[in-house]
């Protein structure tokens, strides 16, 4: 693969805060095209990691390359090739709608005003309302809109549903599916909510505390691992450090294993196990930088 | 850009070009009839308040009319703090604030040029609302400095270059603070703040020492009015006193004692003091010193604010923001 072929690589990338590291030693190396999800609760480093992403901020150690150049540049060919929709999906919210189209128009090196507008008007959204006037599920269709007109290659979205309503998440989420339909946009989107991931994304990527603690194609993570269900035992179980995680009850010992699905030890019987369960799992994985952790990430990049 | 900055900044550039247009033409008004008091123009009754008798009752009328204007005037050393505060306040806390600025900065347009035109522009602004605030105000001014002297607190701080500077230090400071606070309102009281300060010190303390202040002696004449001033109308007193034959300056204590003495002894005060060979001095700065004074406190307050944008550019460039 050459590098053009990753929407995003970062190498050993850190941020340090006043406060401390926000995010340390994160190396991703992600494929352009489909839909990539950021994973992690609160404060896990997710809002941090996207801004690197598109340049707001600078990595206090390593790099970040989209598209195959160096973010930091911030040269205009790069900028107008990403777009992105911050946390809240912030406008002028004294602008007009159709103003914050003219600001599109007067700031990017190319801008598809029809496609904006007719995005707009299928949504209902008048053109000369203020900005600041419309709900927040509106404010958010304009925001994307206006990111979508760009006609980036990568599109980055912060939180994108957490701030809306049942109806107004379908609804964006409808008319983001359908842009990536139409091909040629990688996006990448954060959330914390693990929930109908599965249906929307190609992609995971999973932080903890700063740190990734698992990356993959979903499809592929999930037929990797597996959940076993044995006798309960307190022996050591960890075959080649495949044991994600083990649970103890009165009878039985259930595992998580990334174990490629190896045939089972007798007495032991294995279950396919959802995203949600997944990604909790290594949520609740102690985040301390221990070995295991380390050689397990470096493991599976093999 | 040019529609974007205009777009965002129009209700502040209306608003304080409003002002500006309100209070020049009110002081165009008054200032044509101030003018008119002087029939061969002001300058002619330059320092001949006393001496001339047109000029004398020019003066009075001036006084009696338009006395009052000048008083307000005095106040109006703060208009350019409020123009170039008003105006670098928002430039980068109101994007802060309403979080747009992740907006701003990921369209095509690199932060850095984004910053450089934005600043370019304010500042210009800045600077042409203040300049002609300025010359409007130097122009109403120029009855009561031949009156006066331009370097009084009420003409120094309003008249030249020093108000443009000020605007721009209170600009600077103003963006300054908004990029670090965030918000706009405090860092509006920040610049406030920071110019008063800076104003007081500067005024009280630097303003005397840009130059050595000269010093005359003559000794007390018999007949003369008691107090006169040594130096010339329009110069800057920075002291003035009593010295005994030998040139020592005499306290205020022995001062007073010898009026006491006079008084004892009956005597005219003059007539005393001038018996026992004491002078008066006076330590003050020429008047031809206005134009260099006025250099060198422009350039303080334009280099402190050049220093606060190098800050606010050297922020953004690093992505401290």
């Amino acid at each position: 693969m050459t590098a053009t072929e990753f929407a995003l690589r970062t190498d050993g990338v850190g941020k340090r805060y006043r406060k401390g590291w926000a995010l340390r030693d994160c190396t991703l190396a992600l494929p352009a095209g489909g839909v990539i999800a950021l994973v992690g609760p609160n404060g896990a480093g997710k809002t941090t990691l996207l801004r690197l992403v598109v340049g707001l901020l600078a990595p206090s150690t390593g790099t970040v390359e989209v598209l195959g150049h160096d973010v930091t540049a911030s040269t205009p060919h790069t900028l107008s090739r990403i777009g992105f929709l911050a946390q809240d999906h912030p406008l002028y919210k004294r602008f007009t709608v159709a103003e914050m189209l003219r600001f599109g128009r007067a700031c990017n090196l190319r801008f598809d005003q029809g496609l904006a507008e007719r995005r707009l008007a299928k949504l209902d959204i008048p053109l000369d309302r203020r900005a600041g006037t419309l709900s927040g599920g509106q404010q958010a269709q304009v925001a994307l809109a206006l990111a979508l007109a760009k006609r980036p290659d990568l599109l980055v979205l912060d939180e994108p549903v957490a701030s809306l309503d049942p109806l107004a998440r379908h609804e964006f989420l409808q008319v983001l599916m359908g842009a990536v339909a139409e091909g040629g946009v990688t996006v990448l989107f954060s959330s914390h909510v693990v929930h109908e991931l599965e249906r929307v994304c190609d992609h995971l990527v999973v932080l903890n505390r700063g740190r990734v603690t698992l990356t993959g194609d979903i499809d592929t993570l999930l037929t990797e691992h597996r959940l076993l269900v044995g006798p309960r035992t307190a022996t050591d179980l960890d075959r080649a450090g495949t044991v994600v995680e083990a649970v103890h009850s009165d009878r039985h010992t259930t595992l998580l294993v990334r174990d490629g699905a190896i045939p089972t030890a007798p007495g032991w019987q294995a279950q396919p196990i959802s995203l949600e369960d997944l990604v909790l799992a290594y949520l609740r994985r102690p985040s301390e930088p221990g070995a295991a952790v380390t050689s397990e990430v470096a493991a599976w990049r093999g | 850009m040019a529609w974007l900055i205009w777009r965002q900044h129009r209700t502040e550039v209306c608003v304080l070009g409003l002002l500006v247009g309100l209070f020049g033409i009110a002081l165009l008004v008054l200032g044509t009839q101030a003018h008119d008091l002087f029939p061969g123009g002001p300058a002619r009754c330059a320092g001949a308040a006393g001496a001339d008798e047109a000029c004398t009752a020019s003066f009075r009328r001036l006084d009696e009319q338009y006395g009052f204007v000048e008083n307000l005037l005095a106040a109006f050393y703060l208009v350019p703090v409020v123009i170039g505060a008003f105006l670098g306040a928002p430039l980068l806390a109101r994007e802060l604030e309403d979080g747009t600025w992740q907006l701003a900065w990921t369209q095509a347009v690199p932060r850095m040029r984004w910053l450089a035109v934005k600043l370019a522009a304010l500042a210009g602004v800045t600077v042409a609302l203040t300049g002609i605030f300025t010359a409007v105000l130097t122009w109403f001014r120029q009855p009561f400095d031949a009156w006066e002297g331009r370097f009084q607190y009420d003409a120094f701080d309003l008249e030249g270059l020093v108000p443009v500077a000020y605007a721009l230090f209170a600009f600077g400071v103003a963006t300054a603070a908004g990029a670090i606070l965030r918000r706009s309102l405090p860092a509006f009281g920040v610049a406030f703040g920071a110019f008063l300060a800076a104003r007081m010190l500067v005024a009280l303390l630097a303003r005397p020492a840009y130059a050595t202040p000269l010093t005359t002696t003559e000794p007390i004449s018999v007949g003369g009015a008691k107090d006169r001033s040594v130096a010339g109308f329009a110069d800057w007193t920075i002291e003035h006193g009593y010295a005994d034959a030998t040139g020592r300056r005499l306290s205020a204590t022995e001062y007073y004692d010898l009026e006491d003495a006079a008084d004892r002894a009956g005597t005219n005060l003059n007539q005393f003091l001038h018996a026992r060979g004491i002078q008066q001095f006076g330590v003050y700065h020429p008047a031809d010193r206005f134009w260099t004074f006025q250099f060198i406190e422009a350039a303080l307050f334009v280099a402190v604010a050049a220093v606060l944008i190098g800050v606010v550019v050297w922020r953004v460039r690093r992505r401290l923001i």
